[in-house]
């Protein structure tokens, strides 16, 4: 029963911050329509500017929030501007080249911080990195515990603003209808710009918060983009309470995976389910609702 | 997709072919080795130091007249630590820049499938990191290698075991890589040769993030020791887990790679304390130039190293000192030199011969050493020893709970 519990926990509390992942992955996906293959590498890039507060500034992971997340929305609206958005003006052979766009900003991104911190791994050092709290026999991890309280407030913040203010309701409408929307007066491409900037900022922040546990060298994003892929098809494409039950889905089921089956079948674990989700329930955990409804 | 794909591999190679041709004025007063190491890619970090260690060993040797008047030129490749990358790099350097001999190898996988390579287009290949057995078991020709295989990783702590710690039970981790699943074969083995029994044998999946699942279930079965094949980050997140579950067998035993390099202890930190770990070479050992290199090297990239470099360093100067003995750089002339190498380098002499059943095999001891506050210090075989081997160990204290 305690393993059964400990495995729980875990699952649940690494599903946290796959939440954040897959959230920024499905809102660009969903107003865009392009699966942003530099996802991890943007959180990458959040995980080093984290590491440098902490490591040269002394400044607590968690007050890095404040300032990864903004840096990661300008990067993330720069890029959009400047090398997504012309790109949809261009005819070319694929009409996928935003995509293999954004494969190239993951290398480039990478290199960049090899070229400029190493190869080296880095990690920040915390008074409480390795603190844990025992509910019974079942070890919390603090900061995991931190982390996921964390993305339950980012993501509540996020569905206030994307219901309540006027630039969340042209985000929505642009999802569901880009030209809709643009006959109705919405800037489109000022809202690309801005989602784009949302999603890297939400992958900041899950970068962020990962930074006491995990560690960081300049190809740790790739692996990250892979999961924020795998949620976005488990919570239906573009799809944001989707991408929430994704996160929370595959973080248990690794977790599982790990304890009955063995840890070295963990990944596999996922992938067995991206592929079932593929080829049973296209449309993810919503399209199952969908499909129950009907 | 597919015609994007070959325009794509058409630019790499112009760009590359670009940096190359200006690197290497390929003058014929030069003698080119190829050196296919990972730069990139997840396993860099190994890949740092031994290209670091290549380029010391290569500048000193051409300061000292290079090989009979001629400058030895190593042209690094990356293999990004993918075996089908370390194909083509390979191929490429065979064919394109005609090297004479190959060196480097880090990861087993990697070094495996490049030996196949080298081995089919007749050129010497001399690996010095990638230790699965199976790199100089298949009975290839053209393969030589420096560092023994993963199998005798373990063979002090072997004796260590037997001598001091006398444990009943043992549960084994391991990365399921290459390198990770024969080095917990062999431990398995050890193991059954001891009388240990093995309560628990998991791999994992590189790049974790929670490895409590399989820790609860280890500290459940409460063993005697536990061992571990891990890289670097792995390594530090099971200690500072282990940690933090109150994980505490009579001692937490690395096979090597992860657990010896700095990074080990600034990353888990007061974890990483008392943790013992099978290594293949210490700067204190008698080997003349040990602790010159050791210094050199700290001096110069402003880190410690540890037996990666070592190897690296030596492969270097066996590569060196076989292209002077050659009668010519015809490869069955490299090959027959290679064969006859007897000399002693830092990481110990260096000699091929039939190791059980590997063929052009150089023996090497192996060794441990345990994280003593802060310093990793050689603890056995007792004769080198810096420390004396701290035994029992109190966890929770250490911990510092």
């Amino acid at each position: 029963m305690n393993v059964f519990m400990q495995t729980l926990v875990a699952g649940l509390l690494i599903g946290g911050i796959y939440c954040l992942i897959g959230i920024g992955m499905s809102l660009i996906m969903g107003v865009m329509g392009i699966i942003n293959l530099a996802h991890g590498q943007l959180m990458m890039v959040a995980m080093y500017i984290t590491f440098v507060l902490s490591s040269y500034f002394h400044i607590d992971p968690y007050f890095s929030l404040i300032v990864s997340m903004p840096a990661l929305f300008l990067l993330g609206c720069i890029l959009q501007k400047y090398f997504l958005n012309p790109l949809m003006e261009v005819d070319s052979i694929l009409p996928e080249n935003q995509v293999l766009m954004t494969v190239g900003i993951g290398i480039v991104l990478t290199e960049i911080a090899r070229f400029i911190f190493s190869s080296d791994y880095k990690s920040v050092k915390t008074s409480y990195g390795g603190s844990a709290f025992f509910i019974g026999n079942i070890s919390f991890n603090l900061p995991m515990c931190i982390a996921f309280l964390f993305a339950i407030f980012i993501t509540v913040a996020l569905f206030l603003f994307l219901s309540k203010t006027d630039m969340g309701r042209s985000i929505r409408a642009t999802a569901q209808d880009k030209e809709a929307a643009t006959l109705m007066g919405i800037n489109s491409n000022r809202i690309t710009i801005i989602t784009f900037g949302l999603g890297a900022a939400l992958v900041a922040a899950a970068g962020s918060l990962l930074m006491p546990i995990y560690y960081l060298f300049p190809d740790v994003g790739g692996p990250f983009t892979l999961k924020a892929f795998v949620i976005c098809i488990l919570g239906g494409l573009g799809n944001i309470t989707g991408a929430i039950l994704g996160g929370l889905t595959l973080g248990i089921a690794e977790s599982f995976g790990g304890t009955y089956i063995g840890m070295g079948y963990k990944d596999m674990v996922a992938f067995v389910i991206f592929v079932l989700v593929l080829v049973l329930i296209p449309g993810g955990l919503t399209g199952l609702k969908r499909l129950i409804k009907s | 997709m597919k015609s994007l794909r070959a325009i794509m591999v058409v630019l790499l190679s112009v760009t590359l072919c670009f940096a190359f041709g200006l690197s290497s004025s390929s003058a014929s007063d030069s003698v080119k080795v190829g050196i296919s190491l990972p730069i990139t890619g997840s396993l860099a970090k190994f890949g740092e130091i031994e290209r670091d260690a290549f380029k010391m060993a290569q500048k000193e040797i051409n300061a000292a007249g290079g090989i009979n008047g001629k400058t030895l030129q190593l042209i690094i490749e990356d293999n990004t630590g993918r075996p089908d990358v370390g194909r083509s790099v390979v191929e490429k350097l065979i064919t394109k820049d005609k090297v004479v001999m190959l060196g480097g190898g880090y990861s087993s996988s990697v070094t495996y499938a490049v030996a196949g390579v080298c081995q089919q287009e007749q050129i010497p290949f001399l690996v010095n990191t990638g230790s699965a057995d199976r790199i100089t078991a298949s009975g290839w020709k053209w393969i030589y290698r420096i560092n023994p295989s993963v199998s005798h990783y373990a063979d002090a702590v072997k004796s260590l075991l037997s001598s001091v710690v006398k444990p009943k039970t043992a549960a084994i981790l391991y990365e399921n890589s290459l390198f990770g699943t024969k080095g917990a074969k062999s431990f398995g083995k050890i193991c059954k040769s001891l009388g240990i029994k093995v309560v628990l044998k998991e791999g994992y999946e590189h790049g974790g993030i929670d490895y409590k699942p399989v820790l609860v279930k280890i500290k459940k079965l409460n063993p005697d020791i536990v061992y571990m094949v891990s890289y670097i980050m792995d390594a530090s997140l099971l200690m500072k887990q282990s940690r933090e579950l109150k994980l505490t067998p009579k001692m937490f035993i690395g096979g090597g790679a992860g657990f010896t390099l700095p990074e080990f202890k600034s990353n888990a930190g007061v974890a990483s304390d008392k943790v013992i770990s099978a290594t293949l070479w210490h700067q204190v050992l008698p080997f003349p130039g040990a602790m010159d290199f050791y210094k050199k090297f700290k001096a110069k990239y402003n880190k410690p190293v540890d037996y990666h470099g070592a190897e690296a360093y030596s492969a270097c100067y066996v590569i060196a000192d076989v292209l002077k003995r050659a009668k010519s750089f015809k490869n069955t002339d490299i090959l027959k030199a290679l064969s006859e190498t007897d000399m002693m380098t830092v990481f110990g002499p260096v000699k091929f011969t039939t190791w059980g059943k590997l063929k052009n095999q150089n023996i090497a001891s192996s060794y441990v050493v345990q994280w003593i506050d802060g310093n990793l210090e050689l603890v056995w075989p007792p004769k080198h020893a810096t420390k004396k081997f701290v035994y029992p160990v109190n966890w929770l204290k250490t911990w510092g709970y």
